[in-house]
């Protein structure tokens, strides 16, 4: 009885963890930073050249690597999404059993097959389409590779989840009134998915932007990237108040940008309400 | 015509399956390779590579540190979580909404910042070991797995059962275990095998948690790679990759994945 009138105690012992073990010490780090650096990291970050062009380098990455997701998503988020055959709950196991493969042996797995000795190197040698080892690993695309295949299951499922919910009757509708696939796809199709399109390209960009373990193994020491670089700073360099800096950067832009990205789908959504009330 | 255009996004999406699955194939085979190099196709199989994982390397050690730290954090969070999941799906009360988005607001937070903060605290104490530390990081993070998946299974939920229980007579603990945990049992153990999971293969907090005192398997497996970049690691990648499907097998069985659509 007592736990009816105040059904918020359930949520107590995971606020307090919350509270104490999470918000308190953000706030803290990032108090305590200012009050001992100032905001002469934050600044640096942004003028010196050599952190803005890690900067640069993390968004284009970022970028590269929802643009290639959605790419390879969206199809395959179609085929599911369409498909009656048995084939489907075979595709959805190989979606989610990427999530439930630990980042750390998909990175190596790519290492095998990147590296100069590597599986793609042997096989490309032996048919003769190169004599020199490819470099792909510990570069800039080594990482993208790691990072999409780490993160289209992202995309995959986002963008399923909306286009299993549009009626396959509209393309044909589409289609019987004299529109090609192309137009029924830019016209129809596409706009009504873009809901699931928007989620998925702003999960795939955040997650590209923040993840650690894959541009740490496949990126080596030549690529710099912001969550590469907190970590130089911290275990090698010892410029703790530069990563805290650069990590607090990284959560400022994460935030700002699901501010944005909830402005943006709250719009899509409501011209799309607005589009069917007229039609 | 149509007939090509179906074939066409078949032969993609059976490309992009083919590129999802490849690296874990390639683990898999490689750890069987009887050469210190990797080569394909292996003209043998061979299993040293897995005797080495047991030999000595600490492999086994930092197992066993990183299933009782996976363990004791998904129990904590289990019970956390499902009673705060409880509390935002059943009742109604001024801030639910703030409250919910509280509650997986760790999602949310690239996990490098919030590892760099953990450790910048813990920095000013001694008192505390390397395992609370981590435990106290996985118990964040992998709170919001918990109460999404939870959460999902209340919604919709008749909680008029729990009524009906309590009117004849059942105790509010004895109407939850006896009807409400059966019935939200999917969405539970759901959320627990991805929190385990996360937990014990979360490297991010643990490169800099951890200390010579206590050490993960991922950690392990990270300082190994720096030495030595024998099958060895293909061998343990693929024992962790083992694990992972019979939790995929685990939530087939229970779930089904057409929950991940919605």
């Amino acid at each position: 009885m007592k736990l009816k009138r105040q059904p918020w105690m359930l949520a107590l012992p995971a606020t307090l963890l919350l509270l104490f073990f999470f918000m308190a010490p953000l706030v803290f780090a990032f108090v305590k930073n200012l009050f001992e650096a100032g905001l002469v990291n934050y600044i640096k970050f942004f003028s010196d050249g050599f952190y803005r062009g890690i900067l640069i380098t993390t968004i284009l990455v970022a970028l590269k690597v929802t643009l290639f997701s959605l790419l390879l998503g969206y199809p395959a988020a179609y085929y599911i999404a369409r498909t009656r055959s048995r084939i489907r709950n075979l595709l959805l196991i190989a979606t989610i059993f990427p999530f439930l493969v630990s980042a750390l042996v998909r990175a190596y797995g790519w290492m095998v097959i990147l590296g100069d000795s590597g599986l793609l190197n042997q096989v490309l040698i032996a048919l003769h389409v190169t004599h020199q080892p490819l470099k792909i690993l510990y570069t800039v695309n080594g990482v993208i590779i790691g990072l999409v295949h780490l993160l289209t299951p992202y995309m995959i499922l986002s963008i399923a989840s909306v286009l299993q919910n549009i009626d396959g009757n509209l393309e044909m509708a589409s289609q019987s009134l004299g529109a090609n696939r192309w137009q029924t796809f830019t016209r129809i199709l596409f706009p009504l998915s873009l809901p699931g399109v928007i989620t998925g390209c702003i999960l795939v960009f955040t997650l590209s932007m923040t993840s650690f373990v894959t541009p740490k193994l496949l990126g080596g020491s030549t690529v710099k990237l912001m969550s590469t670089m907190v970590y130089q700073e911290v275990q090698v360099t010892f410029n703790w108040p530069m990563a805290s800096a650069i990590s607090f950067i990284m959560l400022f832009t994460i935030i700002a940008i699901l501010l944005i990205s909830n402005l943006l789908t709250k719009t899509t959504m409501s011209k799309l309400e607005g589009a069917g009330e007229s039609a | 015509m149509r007939e090509n255009r179906e074939l066409f996004i078949e032969m993609i999406t059976f490309a992009v399956y083919f590129f999802l699955i490849a690296p874990i194939v390639v683990v898999v085979l490689a750890s069987f390779s009887p050469a210190s190099f990797l080569k394909f196709p292996p003209d043998r199989i061979s299993f040293r590579w897995y005797a080495n994982v047991f030999n000595a390397n600490g492999f086994v050690e930092a197992f066993v540190n990183s299933l009782a730290l996976a363990v004791t954090a998904t129990f904590i969070d289990a019970v956390i979580g499902v009673a705060s999941a409880i509390c935002v799906v059943r009742y109604s009360f001024k801030g639910k909404t703030f409250l919910t988005n509280f509650l997986i607001s760790p999602l949310f937070l690239p996990t490098i910042t919030f590892g760099f903060v953990l450790l910048q605290i813990f920095s000013m104490t001694s008192s505390v070991s390397i395992f609370e530390r981590l435990l106290i990081g996985h118990a964040v993070v992998i709170l919001p797995y918990i109460i999404r998946n939870v959460t999902a299974s209340l919604t919709g939920f008749e909680w008029s059962l729990e009524e009906a229980a309590m009117s004849l007579g059942a105790t509010p603990l004895q109407s939850f275990f006896k009807v409400t945990l059966p019935l939200i049992k999917p969405g539970v153990v759901a959320g627990c095998l991805f929190a385990f999971l996360y937990s014990l293969d979360e490297v991010t907090l643990a490169a800099f948690l951890t200390g010579p005192t206590f050490v993960t398997l991922p950690m392990r497996i990270l300082t190994y790679m720096e030495f030595s970049f024998d099958p060895t690691l293909a061998a343990i990648s693929t024992l962790l990759i083992l694990i992972s499907l019979i939790c995929v097998a685990a939530l087939e069985k229970l779930v089904g994945f057409d929950v991940f659509l919605k």
